[in-house]
């Protein structure tokens, strides 16, 4: 099925949609369908929204006077459409089987720069992510996964027959991964890889570690040394299950492993995984910064990084001042007023810098 | 929105999704057919975040209300957070523009064409419908029909009548007339 049959099928549903909300309140069941179809594809929303468009249209025709409805009852031309197709035998885009704990996580606040939107959506197959400072984005994926990623990060995706393959250059992104057994999902990140079938999970690459937080699902971590030899290998070199082999290490949701840069060849031990509430850790996802006792000067710098406005601590003091607190990271007016609440900052503004003194 | 007479939950029901829907057709600030696939894209995203429970208390007045905001936020945003909606903008003239009024003429003639390829039958159930505001049952009624085939031949004029109608025309359609 190419993009336009797709998009024809979207707007044959849409139709279909249009005309039983019309004919009065749907059941609660209908109701949650409706949700899944609208959030299964930016095509289906789309479409939706054409086809209030085509009505308001009808709505403002002038000319039904002069519009001639004889002739014969019969329905030769009126092709009858196909019930709305069940959800399982829909083969277009995997469905995830998380989406609802996803919504909650990340919850509304985030201001995100969006890609255009049906090439993109499609149409991912080798390529390269990249963000500039103060630029989140999400993008959908071919097979139905999406990634959420962080301002100054750059992936590259290659996508293969039997493997889905994320190398974060730098960075960090947030990775939701549609369920597909026959196709495990790979980030690959200073060499270090992270297995997973249908979970969710963070990774960031930090200037002195690699961090990865599972939110949902399990995942296999791993380093160089059983990085994947090719693409035809479902697992490591000798094709054990995930997470079996000995040098892999299994994290659960709400675990999260720091791995050191330069020791990243050596074998992980159980030992380096930590609980942590992820929600928190991966606050960042959804455009939130958290400071736990960080110095003034730490968190200005984590703002810069979300912010076209760029925050100055033009005073010592104020910059070795430390702060708790949870700030939408595309807000750095607000952690502005927050530190003003019990000093007196003066805030100057330069063309796109704000200096504290 | 638990109210026990059937009657008023039903007029609840179509209040709260038509007015979010007027307001994303007729907004000062209507899309534009190159910006509604991009206006979706975001609306998707922000569909994504929500609570599902919360979205299915009453889907289509979220959806067209998103679609409406993210409309306006784009309008009032800077160029730089959405560089081609220059266009759009210099496209919304006051309504006497004389060039805004052929291009009424236009979407007319565009919409009277696009009728014109859809069976007899379908013309008829969409003319009571949009033109007499007949509701499906009534034009059931009307032409001896059931309402299942009427919403068929509706879903099928509705699908049909979006691949006719020009990309560029259904986005500007509505654009200056309010």
């Amino acid at each position: 099925m190419d993009a336009s049959d797709r998009r024809q099928r979207a707007s044959e549903e849409a139709a279909s949609w249009w005309v039983r909300i019309g004919a009065g309140e749907l059941e609660r069941t209908e109701r949650e369908e409706f949700v899944d179809w609208l959030r299964e594809s930016p095509v289906h929303v789309a479409e939706m929204l054409r086809i209030a468009k085509v009505n308001d249209a009808l709505d403002q025709f002038q000319g039904w006077l002069q519009v001639n409805t004889d002739g014969p009852d019969d329905e030769e031309n009126v092709v009858a459409l196909p019930e709305l197709p069940k959800s399982e035998s829909r083969p277009a885009l995997p469905r995830t089987a998380h989406k609802r704990y996803w919504t909650g996580l990340i919850a509304a606040g985030a201001a995100l720069l969006v890609l255009g939107p049906i090439g993109l959506f499609l149409g991912y197959r080798a390529h390269v992510i990249e963000t500039d400072r103060g630029e989140r984005r999400e993008v959908a994926l071919t097979d139905g996964s999406v990634v959420e990623v962080d301002p100054e990060s750059r992936l590259r995706l290659a996508f293969e027959e039997h493997t889905r393959r994320i190398f974060l250059e730098r960075g960090r992104a947030l990775f939701k991964v549609a369920k597909d057994p026959q196709r495990p999902f790979l980030v690959e990140a200073d060499g270090a890889t992270v297995r997973a079938v249908g979970t969710a999970f963070g990774v960031e690459h930090r200037k002195q570690d690699i961090v990865v937080t599972v939110v949902e699902g399990k995942v296999a971590v791993s380093g160089k040394e059983t990085s994947l030899p090719g693409p035809a290998s479902a697992g490591v070199t000798t094709l054990v299950p995930a997470a079996q082999s000995p040098q892999d290490l299994l994290l659960i949701a709400g675990e999260q492993v720091r791995m050191p840069l330069s020791t990243s060849t050596q074998p992980l031990g159980k030992e380096s995984v930590r609980k942590v509430d992820s929600e928190r850790e991966l606050a960042w996802a959804r455009g939130q910064l958290v400071f736990d006792d960080k110095t003034v000067a730490e968190a200005v710098a984590e703002f810069n990084h979300y912010n076209r406005i760029q925050l100055r601590v033009a005073d010592a003091a104020i910059g070795m001042r430390t702060v708790s607190g949870v700030f939408d990271a595309s807000d750095p007016e607000s952690f502005i007023a927050f530190l003003q609440t019990d000093t007196t900052v003066h805030v100057t503004r330069s063309g796109s810098e704000m200096i504290l003194q | 929105m638990t109210h026990p007479d059937p009657k008023t939950r039903l007029t609840d029901w179509f209040r709260q999704w038509r007015s979010p829907l007027r307001k994303f057709l007729k907004g000062k600030r209507a899309v534009g057919a190159s910006d509604l696939d991009d206006v979706a894209q975001e609306v998707f995203l922000r569909l994504m975040r929500y609570e599902r429970t919360e979205l299915v208390e009453n889907p289509q007045a979220y959806l067209y209300k998103m679609a409406s905001n993210v409309a306006a936020e784009w309008a009032i945003r800077s160029p730089r957070a959405k560089p081609h909606d220059s266009h759009w903008l210099t496209g919304l003239t006051s309504d006497d523009d004389p060039e805004r009024s052929f291009s009424q003429r236009q979407v007319e003639e565009e919409v009277r064409r696009a009728i014109e390829t859809l069976a007899p039958r379908q013309r008829r159930m969409l003319k009571l419908h949009h033109f007499e505001g007949l509701e499906y049952g009534e034009i059931a009624q009307r032409l001896s029909a059931t309402p299942r085939s009427v919403k068929r031949v509706l879903t099928k004029s509705y699908a049909s009548l979006r691949q006719k109608l020009d990309a560029q025309l259904l986005g500007d359609i509505t654009d200056g007339r309010e």
